[in-house]
């Protein structure tokens, strides 16, 4: 229903009020927010308020401080195997409605077993480049 | 299933050239040097087999947008300006310091800092997007295409030279590259709100019955997003950095990868509307970009003291002109018209142009990278002042691919011109805009020979630096002799790639089709049908 509304929309307005109230809704959705927070919230100043964290976590060290950039190396390799279970997953909720003597059976568990082998050579690329090593 | 395999079976020299890229990172990583060394070597078999493939191969027979010729003709045309490329690229990652120590036997292989198999793997990701580009028939696979002619570009200019000025570049590559990934995604959004496809077929079916501005708007900001592939105006401003930044090879790659990609989806997207747009916004946008793109590129190639600099606002400026041959649109239906032959077919043109342009500028690039100045790549004219005493085959390869961009007569870029404005004068009686569109064109092909004129100076005039040394690149001198013997000789006997590109061009406008049959039986609640 809701794709519909541009046609309904055209039937009155002009040509590109669509457009328009699109963009007036972005606009005043936006200063509108922050007018009604300026408004509404309670302002208050002081040295808690003026901390880094407004969750009031206490901050340990300097920002400017060195970590490991292995890290995001590892989260990425992760992300992955992630992305792999994504796909795994409706496929294995599907695979068992399949008929058992259909000849669509082995296509399918080939094609997922070929994605799996995708993920492994991807597994083995990261192991040969160093990213699991650490030192 | 059969869908499935319907789809598959067009997308087999893609297929190819992804199993290549997964052969070309796990040879890069070999313990033996030798072993390594063959990367280059696989990813062109890789890629001939590709093309073989896209000829002999099983051919998609249905689900497709663009005409299964231009389809063939811009797989062709990638497979062979790919080996062109890969020739000019193949001893590029023996330059970087910790590859060519590896090699040397300097310092032990250390798999983390050897690139060769990434750069070769990127290499053919990224033109298995311009494949998958032509195949296209959602805007998901459209989007995902085109985001893999770009990611791997990134890395490319990245990891490209050891100097933290790659680094930069390709930092300022990948942010603007996000930034018009937004825009033109925002304008796919709006095509699926307009129409409630994602199916191309049918968002054109859905187009040709009502006239929802809101498509208007998506295709409009999907064009302003994808004229970041192909350098245009408003989202021109990261090619000379980014051109000077990389390394000439990976230079030469940007200048003709993510541009027919581009232009590709660009043709895609305009297909959508009922018929090719000769009136109204989206018309005047294409209009004003032409005009801007190459007059903002010539203006701005006229102040450069870099060549490459140069090269890449002549870049942004033939983009412009490419842009006129995209606005003529298709050949005419009636032949009252005046377009006869390949004038008058605007796509043809583009479609020629594209290779012709490509030809030549990697020509040129291939030339700069074969000199080496001071331990580094040649860039300013002053690192080719007189390269014509030194290295006389270099500087007549130069001057036959610049005067080809310049337009000159017997050479390629000439032809290509020509086709590309007379299309535009063939079909002025549709619109009488396209006239000044051509006299702006014409004006700054004139505009551009001063720059142009300007290397060839550099080349045959200039004092002779004593510091330019010869690179050791066999390969990268092969592919600079095939561009300059393939400008001469194509521009004198080029009728065959003329042909194919006209062949290649007849596109299927729903309003040659009858569209309004097809609709009656898709309603906009079918989304997940098919």
């Amino acid at each position: 229903m809701i794709l519909m509304l541009p046609v309904l929309a055209e039937a009155s307005f002009n040509q590109f009020a669509v457009v328009g109230v699109l963009l007036l809704i972005a606009i005043v959705f936006g200063v509108g927010n922050l007018v009604i927070s300026k408004l509404m919230g309670p302002s208050r100043e002081g040295p808690i308020k003026g901390l880094v964290y407004e969750s009031g976590m206490n901050p340990i060290t300097p920002a400017r401080r060195r970590f490991n950039v292995r890290f995001y190396v590892v989260a990425m390799t992760f992300l992955v195997f992630d992305v792999e279970i994504v796909f795994l997953y409706p496929w294995a909720t599907t695979f068992p409605s399949l008929a058992q003597d259909s000849p669509l059976n082995v296509l399918f568990l080939g094609r997922m077993l070929f994605f799996v082998l995708t993920t492994v050579i991807a597994f083995l690329y990261a192991w040969r480049k160093g990213v699991f090593r650490y030192d | 299933m059969s869908v499935m395999a319907d789809k598959l079976a067009g997308v087999w020299p893609e297929i190819t050239l992804g199993l290549g890229a997964c052969v070309c990172m796990a040879l890069g990583l070999a313990k033996a040097s030798s072993t390594r060394k063959l990367t280059s070597w696989v990813a062109g078999l890789f890629l001939l087999l590709s093309g073989v493939l896209a000829i002999a191969g099983p051919q998609p027979t249905s689900g497709l947008i663009l005409p299964p010729q231009m389809v063939l003709y811009v797989k062709l045309a990638v497979v062979a300006v790919g080996v062109v490329l890969l020739l000019v690229a193949a001893q590029l990652p023996s330059s970087w310091r910790a590859t060519h120590r590896a090699e040397e036997g300097i310092e032990p292989f250390d798999p983390a800092n050897v690139m060769r198999g990434e750069f070769f793997a990127f290499f053919l990701f990224s033109l298995a997007g311009v494949m998958l580009t032509t195949t296209a028939n959602d805007l998901v696979w459209l989007f995902l295409s085109l985001e893999l002619v770009s990611l791997p570009t990134y890395v490319m200019v990245a990891t490209s030279q050891d100097r933290i000025r790659a680094q930069e570049s390709a930092v300022k590559y990948f942010f603007l590259g996000a930034l018009a990934v937004a825009v033109f995604l925002y304008g796919f959004t709006l095509i699926y709100g307009a129409t409630g496809f994602t199916d191309l077929s049918r968002v054109q079916s859905a187009a040709a019955t009502t006239t929802s501005p809101l498509l208007t708007l998506g295709i409009v900001l999907a064009i302003v997003g994808i004229s970041f592939k192909i350098a245009a105006v408003p989202m021109h401003f990261y090619t000379a950095d980014v051109y000077q930044g990389a390394a000439t090879p990976v230079t030469a790659f940007l200048a003709f990868v993510p541009k027919t990609a581009g232009f590709v989806a660009i043709i895609i997207l305009l297909s959508m509307l009922p018929q090719w747009p000769t009136h109204g916004p989206i018309m005047w946008l294409l209009w004003i970009m032409a005009a801007l793109t190459m007059t903002v590129g010539n203006v701005m190639g006229l102040l450069q003291t870099s060549v490459k600099r140069t090269l890449a606002y002549s870049s942004i400026a033939h983009s412009g002109y490419l842009l006129v041959g995209l606005l003529a649109g298709p050949a005419l239906l009636t032949s009252g018209g005046g377009g006869s032959g390949a004038i008058g077919n605007g796509i043809a043109a583009v479609l020629f142009y594209l290779v012709a342009y490509a030809l030549s500028t990697i020509g040129a690039f291939a030339v700069l990278g074969c000199v080496q100045v001071d331990g580094h790549e040649a860039d300013s004219f002053d690192d080719i002042s007189g390269l014509s005493t030194k290295h006389p085959g270099l500087a007549a390869v130069m001057l036959v691919c610049v005067l080809s961009l310049v337009g000159l007569p017997p050479l390629l870029g000439f032809i290509g011109k020509i086709y590309l404005f007379g299309s535009a004068m063939a079909h002025r009686g549709e619109n009488p805009a396209f006239v000044w569109l051509v006299v702006v064109a014409v004006l700054n092909s004139a505009v551009s020979a001063v720059y142009y004129l300007r290397i060839i100076g550099a080349c045959y005039f200039g004092k002779p630096s004593g510091r330019t040394e010869p690179q050791h690149c066999p390969s990268r001198r092969i592919a600079a002799l095939v561009c300059g013997i393939a400008v001469v000789v194509m521009g004198v006997a080029g009728n065959r790639l003329v042909t194919l590109a006209r062949e290649s061009s007849q596109l299927a406008q729903p309003s040659q089709q009858t569209p309004a049959k097809v609709v009656s039986d898709e309603l906009p609640t079918d989304i997940h049908g098919g």
